[in-house]
C-alpha cells in the first residue's frame, strides 16, 4: 500500500477572546491508496476541522502535510493548498452543499468548469457520472430540493469523484440517512474505491459503518487522536479506556444482549479548559493519580496500535 | 388497565401539493398506555414526523386532516381550538427536539429560558429558580446552580440535551414525545442520555414516544415498537416480539440491513431494494408489495389491515418469519 497523505503533528488553533483554542491539536496520520481511514468522534471533538484544514478550508497553525511525496506549501492564510482535483471533499449535508438554483447536471458538470479539464462535452459527463452513481438520466434537470437525501448523497459522491480524484475526504457520508440507504451509499463508495483507487477518509460517529467499511480507524478526543491503528484490531481489542467506552456504548439491537457497558461519568471538557496531564483523566474509569499530572506519550503495541495511556486495557 | 395516555385511530393526513394531494399518513392507529416507553422506527418519509406533528398540532400548512382521531387522556386533540392546544403543550404534552442548539435560544441564558417555561406556574422567582436547579439535578448536570447563568453555546452537545430534556420535563407531563434526541451525539453520551430518561420516566411516570431510526438506541429503550412504512404502520408489539420475530417483511429486512446486526465485517451491505412509492397515486394493494420478494397477486388488489393480537402486522403472507 502506498501512503497518499501523510500527515505530521497538525494543529488547528483559533484565537478566541481570552487566549486562543486548539481545535486539533497534533495529529499524525496516513491515508493509503484504495483504503478507508475512518475518524471516530463525537461532535466537537475537531473531526470536521481536521477534513477541513487537510482540504485547504481552515488555517493550519502548525504540522506538515505531506501529499504524494510532496510537501503541501501553506498559502498567506496559512491555509494547505492540495491540488483540489486529486483531493475532493464531500460535506455533511449533501442538499445544502447543492446550489439550489442550479440543475445537477450543471452542478456535476461545475467541477470540470472549474478546473478547465478538458471535458469536450460537459453534458455526456454529467449523464455518465449520474450512471456511475446509479441514478437515472431523468435526474439530469432535477433541482436538489427535488431529491431525496440518499439520491443528494450520490450525486454528492458523483460530484466529488467527477475528476477522479486520489483523495476523497467524506464527512460523515451516511448521517441522517436510514439504515437501508445507508447501505446503499456505503455500498457505492466501496464499489467506486474498488475501481477507482481511491484513498477514502471518513469522518463519522456511527461505529457500525466503521466496522464494516475501515482499514483503518482513528479516535479523536478534545482535538487529539488518544488511540488509531487497524480497525479491526481496535475492534477486536481497544486500549484506549475511552475506546472501549465507546465501543462498549454501541447500543445492540438485538433484545437479548447483556448489556456490559462502560458507563462514563461526567461531560466533555470544554477546548478552552484542557484537563492537565491525560485529558481523558476527569471520565476515566482506570485514571491515578499519574494521569492526573502527567501527559501518557504515544505507545506502540502490535500491529502497530497506537494509544496515549498509563494503564491500558489489557494490562 | 388503565386508558391509555394517548390513542390514535385511523389517522389520515394528506399534503396539497403542486402534483395533487400527498397521502402522507394512512389509517394509522397508535396506542400509548400510561407509563410505557413506545418507539416508533422507519425510513425517512414514512411518515412520522407528519404523526407527531398531528399530536402537537403543529402542522404545515398545507397539511389536511383526512379523518381520524388524537384521543388524549379522552379528549380529542383534533377538536381542540388553538389556546386550548397551547395550554397542552409544554404542560401535558411536551417534545425533545432532534437539535439541542436550535430547540434552545442561543441570546437567553439557561435560567432564564427555564423559568420561561414555568410561565404557567404562580411560583415566585426565587422558587422557579430553585425547580430550575433541581430539574438540571435530575439530569445529572455537575454545578447547576452556576449553569443558570450561562448560554447554550457554553454547554457541550451531550449537557446542551440534557438541558432541552430537564425542560421538557419541567411540568411533568403525562406524554414527552423525543424526535431522534441522541442523534447528534456520540456513543458514550447517546448511552447517557437513554439511562437518563429510563430513570426520569420511571420516576415521573410519564409516557414517552420515542422516534428514532437508529435500532439499537430503540432496543435500549423501549417497551413497545411501532414499525411504519410508506405513511401507514406495518407492524407493532412488544420489543421483544417485533425485534426477535418480526412479521411483516418490510420489518424483517429493515433489521437485516442494520450493520449492527452483521456480526462479520462485510462492504456488500445488505439494502432493501427498490425506492418508497409515490405517495401522490398510492398503488393498489400493499403498499409494501413493489419491494417484497414473497409478494402474491393477493398483495397487489387488498391491502392489508393490522391483525394479530398484541403482536400486530399489515401482510397478507401467512407467518414468514425465519
Amino acid at each position: 500500500m502506498s501512503t497518499l497523505l501523510s500527515v505530521r503533528d497538525l494543529r488547528v488553533r483559533y484565537p478566541v477572546r481570552k487566549g486562543f483554542v486548539d481545535v486539533v491539536h497534533g495529529v499524525s496520520l496516513d491515508i493509503n491508496r484504495g483504503e478507508t481511514t475512518a475518524i471516530v468522534g463525537e461532535s466537537g471533538s475537531g473531526k470536521t476541522t481536521l477534513a477541513m484544514a487537510l482540504c485547504g478550508l481552515a488555517p493550519v497553525f502548525g504540522g506538515e502535510v505531506d501529499f504524494d511525496g510532496v510537501q503541501l506549501k501553506r498559502d498567506r492564510r496559512n491555509r494547505l493548498n492540495p491540488d483540489r482535483k486529486r483531493v475532493a471533499l464531500m460535506f455533511q449535508d449533501p442538499v445544502g452543499s447543492l446550489n439550489p438554483r442550479m440543475t445537477i447536471r450543471k452542478a456535476l458538470a461545475e467541477p470540470f468548469r472549474i478546473h478547465r479539464v478538458d471535458a469536450r462535452n460537459p453534458d455526456r459527463e454529467a449523464l455518465r457520472l449520474l450512471a456511475m452513481v446509479g441514478l437515472g438520466n431523468d435526474f439530469a434537470d432535477r433541482y436538489p430540493h427535488q431529491l431525496s437525501g440518499g439520491q443528494a448523497r450520490r450525486v454528492g459522491v458523483a460530484r466529488a469523484l467527477a475528476l477522479q480524484p486520489d483523495i476523497l475526504i467524506a464527512d460523515e457520508p451516511t448521517a441522517g440517512l436510514d439504515v437501508s440507504i445507508q447501505g446503499e451509499v456505503l455500498n457505492l463508495l466501496s464499489r467506486l474505491q474498488r475501481e477507482m483507487g481511491v484513498g477514502i477518509l471518513m469522518i463519522t460517529h456511527n461505529l457500525n459503518v466503521v466496522r464494516h467499511v475501515a482499514d483503518q480507524m482513528a479516535i479523536m478526543y478534545l482535538g487529539r487522536f488518544i488511540e488509531q491503528g487497524h480497525s479491526r484490531q481496535i475492534f477486536s481489542q481497544p486500549r484506549h479506556p475511552y475506546t472501549a467506552a465507546l465501543l462498549s456504548a454501541n447500543p445492540s439491537p438485538d433484545p437479548n444482549a447483556q448489556p456490559s457497558q462502560i458507563e462514563l461519568i461526567g461531560d466533555v471538557p470544554s477546548l478552552l479548559q484542557r484537563p492537565s496531564g491525560c485529558e481523558f483523566h476527569t471520565r476515566c474509569p482506570r485514571a491515578q493519580a499519574q494521569c492526573r499530572s502527567s501527559f501518557p506519550e504515544l505507545t506502540t503495541g502490535k500491529e502497530n496500535q497506537q494509544f496515549n495511556c498509563f494503564f491500558p486495557m489489557g494490562e | 388497565m388503565s386508558s391509555p395516555v394517548l390513542d390514535i385511530r385511523g389517522l389520515s393526513i394528506s399534503y396539497q401539493t403542486d402534483t395533487g394531494s400527498l397521502q402522507a399518513l394512512r389509517d394509522v392507529n397508535l396506542v400509548v398506555e400510561e407509563g410505557r416507553i413506545i418507539g416508533i422506527v422507519g425510513e425517512s418519509g414514512c411518515g412520522k414526523s407528519t404523526l407527531i406533528s398531528a399530536i402537537i398540532r403543529l402542522l404545515a400548512p398545507n397539511a389536511q386532516i383526512g379523518q381520524g382521531a388524537v384521543n388524549f387522556k379522552g379528549g380529542d386533540l383534533l377538536g381542540l381550538s388553538p389556546e386550548q392546544m397551547r395550554s397542552l403543550r409544554g404542560d401535558e404534552i411536551s417534545m425533545v427536539f432532534q437539535d439541542p442548539m436550535t430547540s434552545l435560544n442561543p441570546v437567553l441564558t439557561i435560567g432564564r429560558q427555564m423559568s420561561d417555561v414555568q410561565h404557567r406556574s404562580t411560583a415566585s422567582r426565587a422558587e422557579k429558580r430553585a425547580r430550575s436547579v433541581m430539574m438540571l439535578e435530575q439530569v445529572g448536570i455537575p454545578d447547576p446552580e452556576s449553569q443558570l447563568q450561562r448560554y447554550p453555546h457554553h454547554l457541550s452537545g451531550g449537557m446542551r440535551q440534557r438541558v432541552a430534556i430537564a425542560m421538557a420535563l419541567m411540568a411533568e407531563p403525562s406524554l414527552l414525545i423525543a424526535d431522534e434526541p441522541t442523534t447528534a451525539l456520540d456513543a458514550t453520551l447517546e448511552v447517557q442520555i437513554i439511562h437518563r430518561l429510563k430513570e426520569l420516566q420511571r420516576e415521573f411516570g410519564c409516557s414517552i414516544l420515542f422516534i428514532s431510526h437508529h435500532l439499537g438506541v430503540i432496543a435500549e429503550l423501549c417497551d413497545e415498537v411501532v414499525v411504519m412504512y410508506a405513511g401507514e404502520v406495518v407492524e407493532a408489539g412488544s420489543l421483544r416480539d417485533v425485534f426477535m420475530n418480526p412479521k411483516h417483511p418490510y420489518t424483517q429486512k429493515l433489521l437485516e440491513c442494520d450493520p449492527a446486526r452483521i456480526a462479520q465485517p462485510t462492504r456488500e451491505l445488505p439494502v432493501i431494494e427498490g425506492s418508497l412509492p409515490n405517495l401522490v397515486n398510492l398503488p393498489n394493494g400493499c403498499i409494501f408489495r413493489e419491494r417484497c420478494s414473497n409478494a402474491v397477486s393477493r398483495c397487489g388488489a387488498e391491502r392489508p389491515l393490522l391483525s394479530g393480537d398484541g403482536h400486530q402486522a399489515a401482510c397478507h403472507l401467512p407467518d414468514t418469519s425465519p
